[in-house]
Order: structure tokens, then sequence, then C-alpha cells
């Protein structure tokens, strides 16, 4: 790839922003980027900013996304080179492991970014991972007549295996979604490495998020009521939304706080340590996120009558303790408000309400209690211990 | 036997005495016992269990004491049951009993025990008794101390041709004397008044039996009086002329099906005509009588193909030979008149101008509902307000003619589709709009001014002819002193169309989504050269790399 910013922008950031084929190359250096930052002019292209707009619209109706910056381009040569190594020409290069290595370390110091500041930045940043993970591969695959298959990862078949293959051969066309079939240890690595530079993507993708991840790292955007509204549609439209809830209850709940192990004072004399990443364990912020996965609930309600077959049977204790987060409403209602709550409120006056509200309400009420024959007690209670505590004063 | 005891005389006792000359007196003894159930044998000959046990005989002996309850059995029989059944094995005696009297025998064929049981109850009710039996020994038929009858208790045999009568206590000879033929006596009964309805036989035609179908015998001076009248009256008759025993001349025996009041009260009424109520198919009985036996159901005592007429007022049965035969009254009657009807041949070139009158407008006081109107060219303005007002369906079926006088605006024409829709509309635009002079509608299409018409008034499709329109045109009469105009079809146009301004419509323009949706990109690996790693070989040398990528 010729180390430019114009053909960066054209081979790689436009296809993955907006569609089409981006081509893959060589790997980016880190002294590749200050030379694209003096054209940044390139990065302020309308059909840039367009298509940004436009993914960032996918999400939300009027994205506040900020100029793409420094920042986002290192981002996208980060993303760049995580593809090169899943290229198939890979092992045809002349150079050592030790190299390899040097180029996973740039990757990775290309992805590390700080915290996102806003949720424009967070959503910023989701416009391209998202992309990213979005990201397929269209192989050829042709059968040998040795057994086994050859596939061309990416790429055409070489014309002379073409001119001898036929249909009995087997040769067809596949359709690969990139994340789901990494092959390289390095590009796995390198993928939690982009997920972590953003939490918004892990927060709607939880069932691809690293390990150790958790939702308040996305904590503003569980402030933004709009965006709040589109992660719980996002999450209610995946078919597999109790897992996805599970996922994000189980990684919320280790993270936080344990009010039960102190901070070490330190020590007189003692080299103090720089403070690490600190999660926001506000109050508001933990009752964002719990109202949004009790509003999943709701919104699954609505939408399939809750049919809980499945979840029954998962002994996950992130399922499990999603599925009992409905029952703390008790406790919580009078911070994250009740789910049929502001429709009262808002639309009291509207005619017709009773009509279509009652067959709700007494839906929600079946589900509440058939989650109650379903959670074990064990679990409300862990729950009142360690996530109510922290929100409302408990008994 | 007892003897007759001598009383004694005043003062003393009754006291019997028995001279030795007489046989000591016997305990009465019982000559008919009776029959067990589900006994077969029998000391009386031609005694038979049926099916329920009972004993039955071959045959039946009923005995009256007079005649006339003969007759009255059987007519109840014939209102019962079919007389028919009986005729065929009845014999009627007139029998003498040897003991004493005289006695009405009718035997009969016996059927089963059911049978027997329905002549015993009418018999029972007829002062007759009936016993059953064969040949000439009879015994009682069963009651309620014998419920499968009687036999006898020992056998006895009748002499010559005497009847043997067996009861229980007495037996009873009987010498025939007279035999009768039943037939005979039926065709030879008496007919028995009946009261007629005092409204008349007209109102009650049914209950006489006369509604369907009645006939008449008409008196040979009559016939043709009768005739005449009743075709005069055009009555549904037909006949044809019977000679009567007796009689001279032929008389006339009329049958008329469903026979008017009128004719019935005038026929009744007539001296010399008897109306007779058909019986059967083969009977007739006059009104006012009535046969003692139902012969609906005594076909069999009416032998033969013959007619009978069962004549009350003269006390004679008339029976006519062969099977009637009637004819069409209209061949019965003679036609009388002379005149003949004469063809039109050439019509006469008349002058008809005298009589030709001019078609004129006059003042007319009648109200007609307003069906246009006449609007000044200074009220055009006003109009156009008061479109607002007028009903969309009155307004779809008005027209409009602009003339020299005005605007005429024809609401409620009963000519063309319009006019259709606007008398399915109901009121018309005229009958709102409050301008200029109303026109009414004197016939199809012709509209005259209010106040006025057309005299003299002939026939609403003959104005249209008589203007000479078409099928579609109008006629305006606008003055009295003017001269009517022709609008044709074409002439016409659509109120709402000529006052709604013309309407320019912008075309739309579709938009079409510029940009296709987003989709996730396509990874395509380009050849990777074998120094595609050049520049990361080394160790950092330079600041920027500082602290990167290691």
């Amino acid at each position: 790839m010729a180390r430019s910013l114009t053909e960066l922008l054209d081979d790689f950031v436009m296809p993955l922003l907006g569609g089409g084929p981006l081509q893959v190359g060589a790997p980016l250096r880190a002294r590749d980027l200050p030379p694209m930052l003096e054209l940044a002019r390139e990065l302020q292209r309308p059909e840039l900013r367009f298509l940004r707009l436009r993914r960032g619209q996918q999400l939300v109706a009027d994205p506040e996304l900020p100029d793409p910056d420094p920042d986002e381009l290192q981002l996208w040569a980060g993303l760049y080179n995580t593809l090169v190594f899943e290229h198939p020409d890979r092992r045809r290069v002349w150079s050592r492991a030790s190299v390899w290595r040097r180029v996973e370390g740039t990757t990775r110091s290309l992805l590390t970014l700080s915290a996102p500041a806003s949720v424009g930045e967070a959503l910023m940043r989701h416009v391209s991972v998202g992309a990213f993970i979005d990201l397929r591969r269209h192989d050829m695959v042709v059968g040998l007549p040795t057994g086994g298959e050859l596939r061309a990862m990416g790429q055409d078949l070489p014309r002379r295996i073409l001119r001898v293959a036929s249909p009995a051969d087997g040769l067809r066309h596949e359709q690969v979604r990139l994340c789901e079939q990494l092959a390289s240890l390095e590009a796995q690595r390198l993928l939690e490495d982009a997920l972590r530079a953003s939490p918004l993507t892990c927060v709607l993708r939880p069932l691809v998020a690293p390990p150790g991840w958790s939702p308040l790292w996305a904590a503003d955007a569980f402030g933004d009521r709009a965006m709040v509204r589109a992660i719980c549609h996002e999450w209610a439209r995946q078919r597999d939304w109790v897992a996805v809830g599970g996922a994000v209850t189980g990684a919320l709940l280790p993270s936080l706080p344990n009010p039960s192990r102190a901070r070490p004072v330190p020590r007189e004399g003692e080299r103090l340590a720089l403070p690490g990443a600190v999660l926001p364990t506000d109050p508001d912020v933990l009752v964002g996120v719990v109202g949004a996965l009790i509003h999943l609930h709701f919104l699954k309600v609505v939408e399939l009558d809750a049919r809980l077959g499945v979840a029954a049977a998962s002994r996950d204790p992130g399922v499990t303790a999603f599925l009992a987060l409905p029952l703390l409403l008790p406790w919580l209602g009078e911070r994250t408000g009740s789910p049929l709550g502001g429709v009262v409120q808002d639309d009291a006056q509207r005619p017709g309400r009773d009509h279509v509200d009652a067959p709700i309400a007494r839906r929600w009420t079946e589900y509440l209690d058939h989650l109650q024959e379903l959670v074990p007690r064990s679990a409300v209670d862990n729950l009142l211990a360690s996530l109510v505590s922290r929100i409302v004063q408990t008994p | 036997m007892w003897a007759r005891a001598a009383w004694p005389a005043a003062g003393g006792y009754y006291r019997p005495r028995f001279p030795l000359c007489y046989p000591p007196p016997r305990m009465a003894t019982s000559l008919l016992e009776p029959v067990s159930a589900g006994q077969t044998r029998f000391r009386m000959q031609g005694l038979a269990p049926d099916a329920r046990g009972i004993a039955v005989g071959r045959e039946v002996l009923v005995t009256f004491p007079t005649i006339d309850w003969l007759v009255a059995f059987l007519g109840a029989f014939s209102d019962e049951s079919n007389l028919d059944d009986l005729l065929p094995t009845m014999t009627l005696e007139h029998s003498r009993r040897q003991e004493g009297g005289h006695a009405i025998l009718l035997r009969a064929a016996a059927g089963d025990g059911y049978a027997v049981d329905r002549l015993a109850r009418i018999a029972g009710a007829t002062r007759g008794q009936l016993f059953t039996g064969s040949g000439s020994v009879f015994v009682r038929w069963r009651g309620r101390e014998a419920p499968f009858g009687y036999d006898l208790v020992s056998p006895m045999a009748a002499s010559g041709e005497e009847v043997l009568v067996v009861d229980i206590d007495y037996v009873a000879t009987y010498a025939a004397v007279d035999r009768m033929d039943p037939v005979e006596l039926i065709q030879r009964l008496q007919l028995r008044r009946v009261p007629l309805p005092l409204s008349g036989i007209s109102g009650e035609a049914e209950r006489c039996g006369i509604k369907d179908l009645a006939l008449a015998l008409v008196a040979p001076g009559l016939a043709s009086r009768v005739l005449r009248h009743l075709w005069r009256l055009e009555a549904n008759f037909a006949g044809y002329y019977v000679t009567l025993e007796g009689d001279a001349g032929a008389s006339l025996l009329l049958r008329i099906r469903h026979p008017r009041g009128r004719v019935l009260d005038v026929l009744h009424g007539t001296p010399g005509v008897e109306l007779l109520a058909p019986a059967s198919s083969r009977a007739a009985v006059q009104l006012g009588y009535r046969h003692p036996i139902q012969l609906a159901s005594a076909s069999a005592c009416l032998p033969g193909e013959e007619m009978f007429l069962f004549r009350g007022d003269v006390g004679r049965v008339e029976r006519l030979p062969g099977p009637p035969r009637f004819v069409d009254g209209r061949h019965l009657v003679e036609a009388t008149g002379t005149a003949h009807l004469r063809e039109l041949g050439q019509l006469r070139e008349a002058e008809l101008e005298p009589l030709q009158v001019e078609l004129q407008v006059r003042p007319a006081s009648n109200p007609r509902e307003p069906r246009g109107a006449l609007i000044a060219w200074e009220q055009v303005a006003l109009l156009r307000h008061l479109v607002y007002l007028i009903p969309p369906s009155a307004l779809a079926a008005s027209r409009v003619v602009p003339l020299d006088e005005g605007l005429v605006v024809i609401t409620g024409s009963s000519i063309g589709n319009r006019g259709r829709a606007a008398a399915v509309a109901g009121m018309g635009a005229g009958a709102i709009v409050p301008l200029g002079r109303r026109l009414g509608e004197v016939a199809p299409g012709v509209l005259v001014a209010d106040g006025y018409e057309l005299w003299p008034r002939v026939r609403p499709a003959l104005t249209r002819q008589l203007l000479g329109l078409g099928p579609d045109d109008h006629a305006l009469f606008l003055r009295p002193d003017t001269d009517p105009i022709r609008v044709t079809e074409a002439q016409l146009l659509p109120l709402d169309a000529a006052l709604i301004g013309r309407l320019r419509l912008s075309d739309a323009t579709t938009v079409a989504p510029e940009l296709p949706a987003l989709t996730p990109g396509q990874v395509e690996n380009r050849k990777l050269g074998r120094f595609a790693l050049w520049g990361f070989g080394g160790p950092p040398k330079g600041p920027e790399d500082e602290g990167r990528g290691q």
C-alpha cells in the first residue's frame, strides 16, 4: 500500500465506512502517520464526513460527531494493520518472527487510545470499530484432487487453478465474517485492543467484547437519552438477547469496587504508583446501566411476550443476574423508574390509553411473576448486596 | 216352568198348589257356555278361533225388529265404514219367528273378530242383535261374560229352511217370509229432508255441496230459457237431454262448474228446475234432501254405469241410461243475432285542418317544481357565491346554457343521464338558488317559465313530438311572447365544470435515494510483496519510534 493519506482513505477508510472492497496490503509504520497528518485537510473530505454521519445515524438520529482527528487516523491505521495479520500472503514475506512481533506492537500502540471524553467521541470510535467488526471477506474455495480444499481468502484463485477447475471440483464462493474467523492470534489480540479503544462498540456487541470489559467504560453513553434508547434497541434486535443482557450484567458486576477491600494505605517513603483506570461508580451511572437492562426486559415483553425457556436452562451467573434485575424494581424503582411509569405520566390524557396499556401491564406483571419463579432467591439477594446497595440505601 | 199361581180370596194368604199332573219344577239351564281361552274345538259346527282366540263363525246374523232400524244400521255403517265390503255377501230376509213376531234378518259373511265387533257395536246401537254361526244355527256374539264367545252346550240343528238363533237362555227359530235385494232396498229408500241455510244457498254453497259442481234437472219447457239465462251470465255449464220415465218430453240435465251465487239463486228459485248436489261420481241428490246412506261409500249399490238422480220432491230415483255425456253449453244455445261486422276498408281522406289549434303559452296558476332558472347576467356573480351552498348531488346534476337573455341553469330535467341523477338526488339546485326566473317542466325536456303552461294540454310525449325535439334536446319557453329555444345536448355545460376555475397541478417529482444503504466492507487482500515489512526490521532509531511498537 502506498503510504499516503489519500490512498489510505480511498482504499481502506471509505470502503470500511461506506461498504465496498477495501484493499489490504503492506502494514503501516508508525512513522508513516506524521506525513499523513500534514495533509490533514484530506480528513475533512465531505464524502468522508458524510459516511461517518451515515454510520452514526444508524445508531442515533442526530449524531454529534467531532471532526476527524489524529486519534481517529491512528485508529484507522491500527485497524488496517490488524487486517494485515490475516493476509494469506503473510508467509511469503521475507522477515523474521520478531519483525512481525514488532508490527504487532506497533499496531497495538496505534490502537491504544485514551478513554473517550464524550459521547460523540465514543460514537466516533464506534463508527470505525463497529464497521470493522462487520467486515466481510469473499473467499473462493475449490476442492483438491488429493483431498482437502484450497481457499483463496479475499483473493481470486490463481488462473492456473481456475483453468483446470471444473464444477465437479466444487468451486464455491463464501462470505465470511472476518471478526468471527480470525485465524491469527495476533489479529485476535489486536481486535481486543481495538474493542477496548471503543467502549460503545463493546456495549453494543457485548458478546465480542474483550475480557475484563465493563459497561461502565461507556458511562457517558448511558447518560445520553438517545444513546441509551439506541443501545436498548440494539440489544433487543439480537436474537440471543438474554445472552447479551447476561454478558452486560456479567461484565458490570465484577467491575463494581468491592467496599470490603479497602484501598491500601501507602507506606511512608514508598513510591506512589500512578492511578490506573478508574471506573465511574456514580449511582447515576449505575442507574443508567441497570435501567437499560431492565428496559431490555420490557422491550422483549412488548415484542415477544417474553418466552424464557432458554434462559431458564442457562447457568451463567451473568444471565441469572440479568434475569433477576427486574425483580429489583421494588428497591430501584424510585431511581430507575418503572417501565410503565413513564407511559402513564406522558400519555395519561391520550384516549384509548387503557386499551393499549392494560394488556402490556398485565403481561409485564405476569413476566415478573414468571421471573420470580425462575430466578433463585439467592441471586436477588446477591444483587441486593452488591448492586442495589451502591444505588440506594438498602435496609 | 213355574205354573201360574192362583190367588186366594180376600183375607186369605197365598199358597201355591202343585197339581199332581204337573212335573216338578226344574232349574234353568244355560244353552250356551262361554268359550275358554285357547279353546280350539267347539261343539257347534262352523265356529273357529281367530287370531285372538275368539270363536267366530263363517257368517253373522243380525236381527232387527223393524226395517227402519235396518236402514239406520246401514246408514251408520256407511258413515263409519265402507258399505261395499258388506254388500256382496249381504242378504236381507223378512222372517217370521216361530214363537211369534217378525224380524228382519241380515246375513253376511263374517270377517275376523274386529269386523264382527264393529258390526255388533253398530247393531247394538240400532236395536239389533248380532249372532255368529254358519248355515242355520247362530249363537250369541261374545260379551262381557264371555270374551271369547259362546259355544253350544249341546249340538242343535234346524229343520228345513229355518234359522235357529241360540241365546243363553232361549232358542228362537226364524222362517223366511220374504227376501229383499239390498241394492234395490237402498235405491228405494226415501230421502230425508235437511234444512237449507237461511241465508240462501248462494252464500253456503260449500255447505250444500255444490261449490265446485252442481247439477240441475230442468223441466222440458224451461230448457231453452234456462240455457239462455246461463249463457248470458257466462256460466261454465254443459248439459244433455234425458228422457225420464213417464215424461213426454226430454228434460235437460245441466252440469255447472263453479256456479256463481246468482246462478244458484235463480235456478233454485225457479219452479221446474231441480238443483242436485253430486253425492258420488254417479249419484246426485236433490238439494234439500239427504239419502239415508252415504252413497259415496256404497258404490256397489249403484250397479252398472248408470247415473242415479235421487229426487226428493217427487220421491223418485231416476236411472239415466249409460254414463252422463255432457255437451258444452255453447253448443246448446242458439244464436239469434242478425248483425254482421264490417271490415274497415279505406280511410276517408278527411281534412283535419279545422281541428288543428296552435300550441300557445298561457298563464297558469298551478304550481310546479322548479327544474331550472333563467339568471340574468348581472346576477351571475351572485350565483358564483351560491354555488357553495348547493348540495354536491344537485351540483353534479346541474347544467347551464349561456344565452343572450341570461344564464339558464337546468337542474332537474327528466331526460338524459344527468336528469336521472337529478331524480335520484332529489331536490335540484333550481329549488335552492333564489335567483332569476324559475322554469318548470311541462313535458320531459320542455321547460316553461314559472306561472305559465302550454295550452292545450296534450300528452307530454306528443308535446316533444310536436316541437320536433330529439332524444336529448331541450325546449325553453323563456317568455310567453318569444319563440321557444332549442338546446341540444352538446350545448349544455356542466355547472360545476363551468364555474370552477381551472387548476394547474404541478407534476410530482419522485426523489430516489441517491446513496445505497450502507453495507459492510469487503476485504480484498492485495498481493503482498516479499518486502512488505520493509522499515519494521530495525530497532527504533528516531525519536518518533521511541516507545512505540515495543
